[in-house]
């Protein structure tokens, strides 16, 4: 399996949705705390045992928590900087003509980017300055700004077919629905008790949402009916960073945690586990399910490495 | 709130009470089930009022009306009120304080809050009798401006103070007569009882012995029960200072292996074998209690200062944080630079640059396609097994799809076989068409060469990899494949000790090409 080592601490891995054999990492020097950033394009190689390309990378004066691929343009990338920037880059044009674009309105880190995968045309950024900006990419400025986070605000994630609806992950403990065409929020999902670090929907029932939270629980949840958890996953053994919900499989979700493990979970079966992976030897912190190929799963950690490989083999196998 | 008019036609549930702002948004955006779309993601319950009066409640406490306006919606989000309740508890709350409150009273809880707490808390211990002189201090500071808390504050502190001397006062000119009266009537009451005993005869007396025995009997049994309680708390101490060492056990090895990974860190080897013992580490302190833990990951996540003071560094947080993360905090805390940070210019180089225009069109998602994209499909159709152990360049043809990539997908393949054999029947037969399920790939070639190359020796692997292909693979594959069926199903805890070392070596030889 093709493992790419990064100059500084992965922070965010993500497959581009047009190659299949693309990925982007988003990497942060000293851990994140005070440092430079990387932002890697990443090519796997065509025979398992020849080491992985690095088509482009973007150094950033801060450390860069998140990327994301552009639903439109098959080159372009996001990134959500420390400093408060969300930068955008062309991966087809050489180091010198990028970015083409820093966006700075954010006053705190920018933790979280997600693009709209039905419209295609606008992206969320969100940061601890506890709130959630949208963002069209021919657009300087900020469409949008949702602020009603009483805390920071850790990740933003759309809804998979609803253009105008998305969801919000805080520190303040809850999780919100959206709708960017409504002033405010429409859902408030007190999901935790502890900070949520990280949430996704359901590609295939688009009620559902899976929340990731410091209390080392992942939990589901469906928006008609959120009093009550679908499924709680236990199973961790430290905070829960990243969720990410398979694009193929519509009860299968993929989660990192701090336990330096990456697992799979079915919520809808009794023994939820159905794999865990241990390659990480610091805090596994990104996690993406390829949604051209089936299973493809890609992680990264602290211990600065990338792994990419297909569920139920070795992440750490040649 | 703009959701507020919405929620209520939504409440009914019906699709026709939507307003008629929804069509043809839906119309235009969504497709399937969009009328009811937006209603989903709303609030429909109605107001419950239980909730509503105990956020009023909770408002209308003083310490709470002391603290910002997000805080307190914040925690009523976390209670569960939806937005409907919280908005209507605010609304309720000025109407319900004791104090008449004439004019200003959005300023004034922030003055009556601080004025209040003061005297609130000085009075702590008088509290029956100094209600009556708070509240009236409460309602003469309410009507005032904040400029002139402070004043009103003194004077408060003040008159509780005389009232509170003078209850004192008063209760110990109450209490002593009270005390010495019933001191007199106990005696009183024994020289009486002694009397009466002497008159009422036997069946007095038995009856005080038999409630006499009665009471020592309940005592005996009392004592019983507390002391059985005492032994098993003393036990359960036991057991729980056990425990504390045995952990203290774990944890000095844990450091000591940090400083051997340390020491080791340079050494190309060293990560395999310690990592895997790291993490059995990490599993083995995973019982230590939640509660600080979920405290210190909070604050860690919670960096609010990051290039300040950064939370959560003063204890060592939930996670275990490796060494150099510790130091670089430190260092960051102090105020230094890291050695290695650069200054990079990072700002677009022509900020009105055109964005280039995608080259690609865009994909439809998996969940998007209802029908199966044909070719892929039979390409993850389940073929006969002996076919199925091929892994030719035929194959790589039919799976390379129209993007145009050279790169022979070995990695599609490798679908999950492992957590699929049960569901083998459901699969083989019918093909979903569906694109939500897809059978599984029987495990492909290459890991029948991590296979060898996890028994056989680091140059071996190489060579291996480059030579023979055609090495008799069934039975590799076979194996290979229990080994991954442990490998997953067993958490990898199992079989990592086998494969880390192995693994690591060839990873890392592939890391340095």
């Amino acid at each position: 399996m093709p493992i790419f080592k990064a100059p500084f601490n992965g922070y965010s891995v993500k497959f581009s949705p047009f190659y299949e054999n693309r990925l982007a990492a988003a990497t942060a020097q000293n851990f994140g705390i005070l440092g430079n950033g990387r932002l890697h394009v990443l090519a796997l190689p065509p025979t398992p045992g020849a080491p992985v390309a690095e088509i482009a990378a973007f150094d950033t004066a801060d450390g860069v928590y998140d990327v994301a691929w552009s639903e439109s343009h098959d080159s372009l990338l996001v990134a959500a900087v420390a400093d408060g920037s969300v930068k955008l880059y062309d991966s087809a044009l050489p180091p010198a003509s990028n970015p083409l674009r820093s966006l700075h309105e954010h006053t705190r880190e920018v933790q979280s980017v997600d693009y709209n995968p039905t419209r295609r045309d606008s992206f969320l950024s969100a940061a601890w300055d506890d709130t959630v900006k949208l963002w069209t990419v021919d657009r300087p400025a900020s469409v949008r700004t949702f602020k009603e986070h009483a805390y920071c605000v850790y990740a933003a994630a759309w809804n998979p077919r609803h253009a105008d609806v998305f969801a919000s992950a805080s520190g303040d403990c809850t999780a919100r629905v959206w709708d960017v065409r409504e002033p405010g929020s429409t859902m408030i999902l007190p999901a935790h008790e502890s900070e949520i670090l990280s949430l996704d929907w359901n590609k295939y029932d688009d009620c559902v949402i899976a929340t990731a939270s410091v209390d080392k629980s992942i939990r589901v949840w469906d928006v008609r009916s959120h009093r009550v958890p679908v499924a709680v996953l236990n199973g961790h053994g430290y905070a829960v960073r990243k969720v990410k919900f398979s694009p193929h499989r519509g009860s299968l979700l993929a989660s990192c945690s701090y336990d330096m493990t990456v697992c799979l979970w079915d919520y809808m079966v009794e023994d939820s586990l159905v794999g865990r992976y241990d390659h990480h030897t610091e805090f596994a912190v990104g996690v993406d399910m390829s949604v051209l190929v089936e299973g493809l799963l890609a992680s990264t950690g602290w211990d600065e490495l990338v792994y990419v490989w297909q569920h139920g083999t070795d992440p750490r196998a040649p | 709130m703009a959701t507020g008019p919405d929620d209520k036609p939504q409440e009914s549930g019906t699709e026709l009470a939507k307003p008629t702002n929804e069509a043809p948004q839906n119309a235009a955006a969504d497709n399937v089930k969009s009328t009811s779309t937006p209603s989903v993601f709303v609030n429909s319950e109605p107001i419950r009022e239980e909730q509503v009066q105990n956020a009023v409640k909770f408002l209308s406490h003083p310490k709470v009306q002391g603290s910002p306006v997000i805080y307190r919606r914040s925690f009523l989000e976390r209670k569960g009120l939806t937005k409907e309740e919280i908005d209507e508890a605010f609304r309720r709350v000025p109407d319900q304080t004791p104090s008449a409150q004439p004019t200003n009273v959005s300023p004034d809880p922030q003055s009556k809050s601080s004025a209040n707490v003061q005297p609130q808390s000085s009075s702590q211990a008088l509290q029956p009798t100094a209600a009556a002189p708070a509240g009236v201090i409460s309602s003469v500071v309410t009507t005032t401006r904040p400029r002139f808390r402070w004043i009103h504050a003194a004077y408060a502190v003040g008159f509780l103070a005389v009232s509170g001397a003078g209850t004192a006062v008063l209760l110990k000119n109450a209490i002593i007569p009270r005390f010495k009266c019933w001191i007199r009537k106990v005696i009183s009451d024994e020289e009486n009882d002694v009397l009466k005993r002497t008159n009422a005869g036997p069946s007095l007396e038995e009856e005080t012995a038999a409630a006499a025995k009665a009471a020592a009997a309940a005592a005996a049994d009392v004592a019983k029960v507390s002391q059985e309680m005492l032994n098993s708390k003393v036990e359960e101490r036991k057991y729980f200072g056990e425990l504390v060492k045995l952990l203290d056990v774990q944890l000095q090895e844990m450091k000591s292996m940090s400083t051997a990974i340390q020491k080791l860190e340079g050494h190309a080897n060293a990560s395999g074998a310690l990592s895997q013992f790291n993490h059995e580490d990490h599993g083995g302190l995973v019982t230590i209690p939640k509660q600080p833990f979920a405290n210190g990951r909070a604050e860690f996540e919670s960096r609010s200062a990051r290039s300040s003071s950064p939370p959560g560094s003063s204890e060592p947080s939930a996670a275990p944080h490796p060494k150099s993360y510790m130091e670089i905090m430190a260092m960051v805390q102090r105020g230094e630079r890291p050695p290695n940070v650069k200054d990079i210019n990072d700002s677009p180089p022509n900020p009105h640059q055109q964005i280039p225009n995608p080259r690609l069109a865009p994909r439809a998602k998996p969940w998007e396609t209802i029908q199966t994209q044909n070719n892929s499909s039979n390409v993850y159709q389940y073929q006969s097994s002996a076919e199925a152990w091929n892994y030719n360049a035929q194959d790589n043809g039919i799976i390379d799809q129209s993007n145009g990539d050279a790169s022979a997908p070995w990695w599609q393949r490798k679908n999950a076989r492992i957590t699929e054999i049960d569901r083998d029947e459901d699969l083989k037969t019918g093909q979903p068409v569906q694109r939500a399920w897809v059978p599984p790939q029987p495990p492909p070639i290459a890991m029948a060469e991590a296979a060898e190359a996890i028994r056989r020796p680091k140059q071996a692997a190489q060579k291996e990899q480059s030579s023979d292909e055609t090495a008799s693979r069934s039975s590799d594959v076979t194996d290979e494949l229990q080994k991954i069926t442990k490998f997953s199903e067993s958490g990898g805890a199992e079989s990592t000790s086998e494969m880390s070392s192995g693994m690591n070596s060839t990873e890392i030889q592939v890391e340095q090409e």
